[in-house]
């Protein structure tokens, strides 16, 4: 099927029913997915799904549905109740399109032609594999929670008035195991994954295996400690929660509304002068890149925090017209169900000069996180309490595991107080750091 | 993990695919009704075959095929999904969306294995190689498929006279503004109001190879209001709300009225909130939110694929003492107009309350039809998924804990220092351990047995296991709330939840205060 025809269509025939600008978004996705346990398949799913979401505008009112019907009736339907949808809200001026219009599409090679000829077999054998390399690793690995492998590819376009028409096709596939070490009321979890464009770049089965196992092997015995004010390491696999928080902090509409703690740290230092933090969805082959954002616009290369310094906030265009600013950020869409708005694409926190085992050195008695439960940041108050687990440290180098304690202060406070950064970062996802130390936060245990 | 909404209209940022449901409305009839039938109303129950291109006869040559490779069992998940939402932002009407969702999904078991596969596509030759790929998870003898289908006609638990798609959107729009008004006229200090109605209406249509064949309607409606405030440098939220499988009559301006005025009080009661304590404290939960708790730290580690699997902690508990003697916990599909109720789960057993902790003792699990079956125990009507785009996994419906016989004002009395949770925004839990973390939206301390100042920052920790055996004293005040998004491997299902007053004797406080 012509999809991009499809969507040119949909957009002409909505200025035909009445609106002003319209805009439409497509996507079809092929997926499949195998969950492998104690050697047998216990899941297999394939899929094909698709659909369209509608916005438009009216007199600057706001119209948008959604169907995954791509009958010729069905949309049609869907464009008409659009257009009625629009009329029952209320103007307001920033509402419209984009100001940009179309431009030349970078080919970031995010599709690989590869994955459709790989047969079942051979990806349940790596969903088999993994599991079994990782539950032999180790004699106190006592259960599975299985294996698993699973690769999609999909066609996305975005289509709008102002003659935008893109359209551009990737693949993601993966694979990893999750295990269970211990028994009883000392059971522990422990999981792995590599996520790629390509096949070929996937990590080897031996090596995600070993670390799954060693995820879950590690945090057995894990204890709460005593409530004390001591030195924490975030490691570079917790560090991405932590930074979900700071960034959810910066939304350019909250400000406007003065909703965050944020609101008037622009040009500011919210940070240690060692934290840098960029948004960069432009890497080839990169997971987390993608040619255009949410509202069509081409991705670039954006930095958020210079050497601790706030440097913007995120808005899409209606929100950076709202609040009088240029945009200058990317705008995210999650699916064809739901319009764009302001964020973020591929964060990267920059390496510092330190080498990891140069954090610990110093550190008396302090806090290694290796698994944070949310993210602790309260966007609103600007305090930070979260529930982790990790390592005791004591004289530089990990005592005993730790469970049930919580990191309690200001988000603020625990920013200003990173004082180093290590050089270790591993780019695997949409939110990227390396590890880097705190030197005070009270972490809260077992006695008042 | 479940997530609450706290903001209306929602941030757009938790609009997962059909994980939610505010905003709200559509002036028009729903599509399904559109395309259809002589008697719109009743559309499904007389005429199946009218939203569904396909009669019992293809649907049961379907089911042959998705055996066609030796399975177990077959089954057929019809869904069309219509979603309204409407919302109020900054004085004005902003948001009116729509969506239409519509798909089949095809299952086949073996043993352990299950094969799923679905299509958006509702046309015959897309669907049946939907079938042919589901059937090929299996392998050995092909077993027939039951005769003829035997139409099941379940009891109701949806609280739905007036169908709010067919509700004009003026109506409303009445709610919203009313709700702002309110909310903007309580107190200077709010700064913003949102207000968000948003409805889902969901047929399935459920035919498997035993011959079960069901169909059902699921209506659910949510209304909330958050407000934010604002005085100096110090800021804060309210927020308050009511979701559940209700019909339009449930909702009216007075509500609006008092919902907007709520949320504008929580605001600026939290308002002057200190920073929250660090350590081991007593805390009492008010009714309702509580719920959260026992959703969280327990209901998931009751699951039976985590039993099944032996990887929860509470694998080898049934018959054992898991709690103290006041503690008795449900799983009710049957709670009328609730968020979780269901007259079939999504493999088409009728809805059901089942006791997990009876008097302290683990006496169930929650069960879906395939590790009831491997375990040798009953189903539950347990068996839910997000929509036809996953196979159906064991979860919650209602959880709530029932009633004891402590006056609220007692519990709050017999505390010497501690804390008084109001409201919980939500949490997680890995079932493994029973760890888990929740944060309070609203919260106290409580000193010399009176409530006093609001906290902010407030973090709770712990692990289900040793709160059970901390729980001392439990009110008889019952609250069951909706709202809630519980996620599970992938998918989010809307939960109920609720729970009287009770006292924790000792729980993990995690604050900026050391």
């Amino acid at each position: 099927m012509d999809y991009k025809k499809l969507g040119e269509d949909v957009v002409k025939k909505a200025l035909k029913y009445g609106a002003e600008e319209a805009e439409a978004c497509f996507e079809n996705v092929l997926e499949f997915s195998v969950n492998v346990r104690k050697g047998e398949v216990e899941t297999l799913q394939k899929s094909v799904s698709k659909g369209l979401g509608l916005r438009l505008f009216i007199n600057k009112q706001l119209g948008f549905s959604y169907t995954s019907d791509l009958t010729p009736d069905s949309l049609e339907d869907t464009i008409r109740k659009t257009v009625d949808l629009a009329k029952i809200t209320e103007a307001k001026p920033w509402q419209g399109l984009p100001d940009f219009g179309p431009r030349a599409l970078p080919d970031l090679n995010l599709y690989d032609p590869e994955i459709a000829g790989i047969t079942d077999e051979k990806k349940i054998a790596i969903a088999r594999e993994v599991e079994k390399i990782a539950l032999a690793q180790d004699k106190r690995i006592t259960n599975s929670e299985g294996g698993e492998y699973s690769n999609r590819e999909r066609e996305a376009g975005i289509f709008n008035s102002k003659g935008i028409s893109y359209i551009f096709k990737e693949t993601v596939c993966g694979f990893g195991a999750s295990v269970i070490a211990g028994e009883g009321d000392n059971m522990q979890s422990g999981g792995w994954s590599s996520r790629k464009r390509f096949f070929k770049e996937l990590a080897p089965v031996e090596e995600v295996a070993k670390r799954a196992a060693q995820r879950a092997v590690e945090k057995l015995g894990a204890k709460p400690v005593e409530t004390k004010k001591v030195p924490v390491i975030f490691d570079r696999y917790a560090a991405p929660s932590f930074w979900m928080g700071v960034l959810s902090a910066l939304n350019g509409d909250a400000v406007f509304r003065k909703t965050t703690f944020m609101t008037d740290m622009l040009e500011k230092e919210i940070s240690s002068s060692l934290i840098t933090i960029i948004d960069d969805p432009t890497r080839p082959r990169f997971v987390a890149s993608v040619p255009f954002d949410g509202e069509g616009n081409v991705t670039r290369t954006n930095t958020i925090v210079d050497k601790g310094v706030l440097k913007m906030f995120f808005y899409d265009s209606q929100t950076a017209r709202k609040a009088g600013v240029k945009i200058n950020t990317m705008a995210r869409r999650y699916g064809f169900q739901s319009g764009p708005m302001a964020g973020f694409l591929c964060i990267v926190v920059d390496n510092g000069h330190d080498d990891s085992a140069s954090l610990f050195k110093d550190v008396k008695e302090g806090l290694l996180v290796t698994g944070m439960r949310g993210s602790g940041t309260d966007v609103t108050t600007g305090a930070f309490s979260v529930g982790c687990s990790g390592f005791w440290i004591v004289d530089g180098a990990k005592a005993f595991p730790v469970d049930g304690v919580t990191l309690g202060g200001t988000t603020l406070e625990v920013l200003k107080n990173i004082d180093k950064v290590a050089n270790d970062i591993d780019m695997r996802s949409g939110m990227n750091s390396p590890s880097f130390r705190v030197a005070e936060i009270t972490v809260g245990g077992k006695k008042a | 993990m479940l997530k609450l909404k706290m903001s209306y209209p929602l941030d757009r940022r938790t609009f997962l695919k059909k994980g939610i449901h505010a905003g709200a409305i559509l002036a028009s009839v729903p599509l399904w009704k559109f395309l259809a039938a002589k008697n719109p109303e009743t559309l499904l129950a007389e005429e199946p075959d009218a939203a569904l291109p396909l009669g019992q006869e293809e649907m049961k040559k379907l089911l042959e095929i998705s055996l066609g490779r030796g399975g177990e069992f077959a089954e057929l998940y019809f869904e069309r999904t219509v979603e309204n939402s409407i919302s109020l932002d900054e004085d004005k009407v902003t948001s009116a969306t729509r969506g239409l969702d519509m798909g089949v999904g095809f299952r086949v078991l073996q043993g352990e294995k299950t094969g799923y596969t679905f299509s958006g596509d509702l046309d015959f030759a897309r669907l049946k190689e939907a079938a042919e790929t589901a059937a090929l998870i299996a392998s050995g003898v092909v077993k027939a498929t039951a005769e003829k289908f035997t139409p099941l006609t379940p009891p109701s638990y949806y609280l739905v006279k007036v169908p709010p798609d067919s509700v004009a959107a003026k109506a409303k729009v009445d709610l919203l503004v009313k709700a702002n008004a309110a909310a903007r006229a309580f107190d200077k200090r709010i700064t913003q109001v949102g207000v968000g109605f948003g409805d889902t209406t969901k047929k399935i249509l459920i035919a498997n190879s035993e011959g079960l064949y069901v169909e059902d309607t699921q209506t659910l409606t949510s209304f909330g209001v958050g407000c934010a405030a604002l005085e100096g440098s110090k800021r804060s939220r309210g927020y308050e709300s009511k979701a559940g499988s209700f019909g339009f009559e449930h909702f009216d301006l007075s509500l609006a009225e008092e919902f907007g005025r709520k949320a504008a009080e929580m605001a600026i009661r939290t308002l002057p909130a200190d920073d929250a304590p660090a350590g081991e404290f007593p805390i009492v939960v008010a009714k309702g939110y509580g719920g959260i708790f026992f959703h969280e730290a327990i209901g998931h580690s009751l699951e039976a694929d985590g039993i099944r699997k032996k990887t929860s902690c509470f694998w080898e508990k049934l018959g054992q003492p898991i709690a103290t003697p006041v503690v008795t916990l449900v799983d009710d599909g049957t709670y009328k107009g609730g968020w979780g109720a269901v007259d079939v789960d999504d493999e088409g057993y009728v809805g059901h309350n089942t006791v997990l902790i009876d008097k302290g003792k683990c006496a169930a699990f929650i069960q879906d039809k395939l590790n009831a079956k491997l375990m040798k125990m009953e189903q539950t009507g347990n068996g839910r998924r997000q929509s036809y785009q996953s196979y159906p996994i064991p979860r919650m419906t209602n959880t709530y804990m029932m009633p004891g016989e402590s006056m609220p004002e007692d519990i709050i009395k017999s505390v010497a220092k501690g804390l008084y949770i109001v409201k919980i925004g939500g949490g997680n839990v890995e079932p493994t351990t029973g760890r888990f973390v929740f944060s309070v939206t609203e919260g106290y301390m409580i000193e010399g047995g009176a409530v006093k100042q609001p906290l902010k920052g407030i973090m709770l920790m712990g692990s289900g296991q040793d709160v059970l055996k901390n729980i001392t004293m439990v009110g008889n005040d019952l609250l069951v709330i909706g709202g809630g998004t519980c996620g599970k491997d992938g998918q989010s299902k809307e939960v109920g939840f609720g729970n009287p007053t009770l006292l924790v004797s000792k729980i993990t406080v995690g604050g900026k205060k050391a």
